[in-house]
């Protein structure tokens, strides 16, 4: 059967990010549970995409702060029967074979191991559950088998300057990896084009045999127990090690962000809004599913000049009512309430936020369930706001969830 | 002279093994399951282990796990009647894996490879 490879491959999402960069956004979650884009958590991004890939044997490895990932994902993803073979499993640290808790990547799936052992795949896709992008694994999984990889890493072009943060390949003409530098102060930019850097994604394709021969190796090594640290470093001088060029494949539909920071988490946020998103969630060839509450539709209210509910590059959710107020550049979740005379421009409102009359909020992170009381200003004097709040370098403030003022 | 631990739940064979290892001159101790092992690389320093896998308390899968998580270097030799145990993914950590024939040339020989190979 032309499709049998993707019955054939088990998908591991890693999910146990404690996204220390985005407290506090993480305080109460783990890093893939963060709410995005009105309705979605980031995690809902990599799902969709095996869904859309038609991969449907899925084991999310779970760590810090795992409670609401996990509601999420008994909510709104039991969707597989598992009688026909497909799953999605939440799997916290089972302390099989040792009593720590996950190293690094790589020990996350070497402490997992009994289930490839049980699925028996003959290849394995690993996937970050923090990042917000779309992809046709379909695609890279294809390619790893044409190439007769040993493993297949994602990778995709960024500017030098933010290549710091990745893992940096070096390539040679039929994408061999050639070279890898972890997270180097100094990225090798890509010969001939001195401002770009080839980056890996973190998504990588293994023969499950190659796999598990790396992870017992690594096993015994001293290091930090990481695919981008250890594994790969030591393989791609030996092993058929190969990129996959994620822009060339994926084409229009390319769009990809690590969302590593309050900064790219509010970026992100905002390319939404944009009147063409670089991230169209309108592609019906490629939806992306969350779990949606049940709240009447968005309603905006009151027409006087003084008192206008109105809401313009913006994103707003059902069950969410823009009273007499104003709404700029924002991205306004289910259930918030805006109450008159406020005003509100380029920030991120989560589930449930009451914004109380004549309040100003600019360039903020709103978690769920605060209520901003009536003449409050956020955004406008940020040493005050710093007194209060996380304040980012560039001056986005961040209330957290449930914060009483 | 290295020292050597051998575990293997079968006392005959056990004290077999150990007879002639220490014909080769290694120093040897021994332990009659996985459970014993672990305790005896708590408390000593070995060069080496030759662990059988079905072995009653705790069988040698289980042993080569705690085992490691103690000591990632201390080679480990998996000796076993059976060949299907490399389908148990844990089992690729160890540095071999010999099937047990009538004869023990392939263990001793794999010995004196990774002992010459650490000694380096």
């Amino acid at each position: 059967m032309e499709n049998e490879y993707l019955k054939r491959t088990l998908v591991f999402l890693l999910s146990g990010g404690q996204g220390e960069r985005l407290y506090p956004l993480t305080r109460d979650r783990s890093k893939p549970a963060v709410p995005f884009g009105g309705i979605y958590r980031i995690i809902d991004f990599s799902l969709s995409n095996c869904l859309n890939s038609d991969l449907k044997r899925i084991i999310v490895l779970t760590q810090y702060k795992s409670l609401s990932l996990d509601r999420h994902i008994k909510t709104a993803w039991n969707l597989f029967p598992r009688e026909m073979g497909s799953f999605i499993d939440v799997v916290p640290p089972q302390q099989r074979i040792d009593n720590n808790w996950y190293r690094g990547t790589a020990d996350a799936i070497f402490q997992n191991i009994y289930i490839i052992e049980m699925e028996r795949p003959d290849y394995v896709l690993i996937l970050s559950g923090d990042h917000v992008y779309k992809m046709d694994y379909r695609s890279m999984i294809r390619y790893h088998i044409e190439k007769d990889a040993d493993m297949t890493i994602a990778a995709i072009e960024t500017p030098v300057t933010e290549a710091a943060r990745f893992g940096v390949l070096d390539v040679d003409s039929a994408n061999r990896v050639t070279g890898f530098q972890e997270k180097p102060d100094k990225p090798m930019p890509i010969p001939g084009r001195e401002d770009s850097a080839f980056v890996s994604m973190g998504i990588y394709v293994f023969k499950t045999e190659k796999l598990v021969q790396y992870l017992s190796e690594d096993h015994r090594l001293e290091g930090n127990n990481d695919f981008g640290k250890d594994i790969i470093p030591r393989i791609y001088g030996t092993e058929r090690v190969v990129a996959y060029d994620y822009v060339k494949h994926e084409g229009e539909r390319a769009y990809w962000r690590d969302i590593g920071t309050l900064v790219s988490f509010f970026e992100s946020n905002m390319d939404l809004v944009a009147v063409s998103p670089k991230l169209n969630m309108y592609d019906r060839t490629w939806p992306i599913r969350s779990n949606v509450e049940q709240y009447p539709p968005a309603k905006l209210i009151f027409d006087a000049d003084d008192r206008r509910g109105m809401a313009v590059d913006s994103i707003i959710s059902h069950g969410s009512i823009i009273s007499g107020s104003k709404v700029y550049r924002s991205v306004i979740s289910p259930g918030v309430k805006v109450n008159s005379y406020a005003e509100i421009s380029d920030s991120i409102i989560m589930n449930g936020v009451k914004i109380g009359r004549h309040t100003r909020v600019r360039r903020a992170i709103v978690d769920k369930y605060v209520e901003i009381p009536a003449n409050e200003s956020i955004g406008f004097d940020l040493e005050r706001d710093a007194a209060r709040f996380t304040v980012t370098s560039d001056g986005i403030v961040v209330i957290p969830k449930r914060y009483i003022f | 002279m290295s020292k050597i631990l051998v575990v293997e739940d079968e006392q005959h064979q056990r004290e077999l093994y150990a007879m002639e290892l220490q014909d080769e001159g290694y120093e040897v101790d021994q332990a009659a399951n996985g459970r014993e092992a672990v305790e005896k690389v708590k408390a000593n320093k070995y060069d080496l282990v030759v662990l059988d896998i079905r072995m009653p308390e705790m069988d040698g899968i289980e042993a080569l796990g705690k085992i490691l998580s103690r000591d990632k270097k201390i080679p480990i030799i998996i000796y076993t009647a059976y060949s299907n145990y490399k389908s148990n993914f844990m089992t690729w950590t160890a540095d071999a894996y010999i099937t047990k024939s009538s004869n023990l040339d392939e263990l001793k020989g794999k010995i004196q490879e990774i002992l010459a190979g650490r000694s380096k």
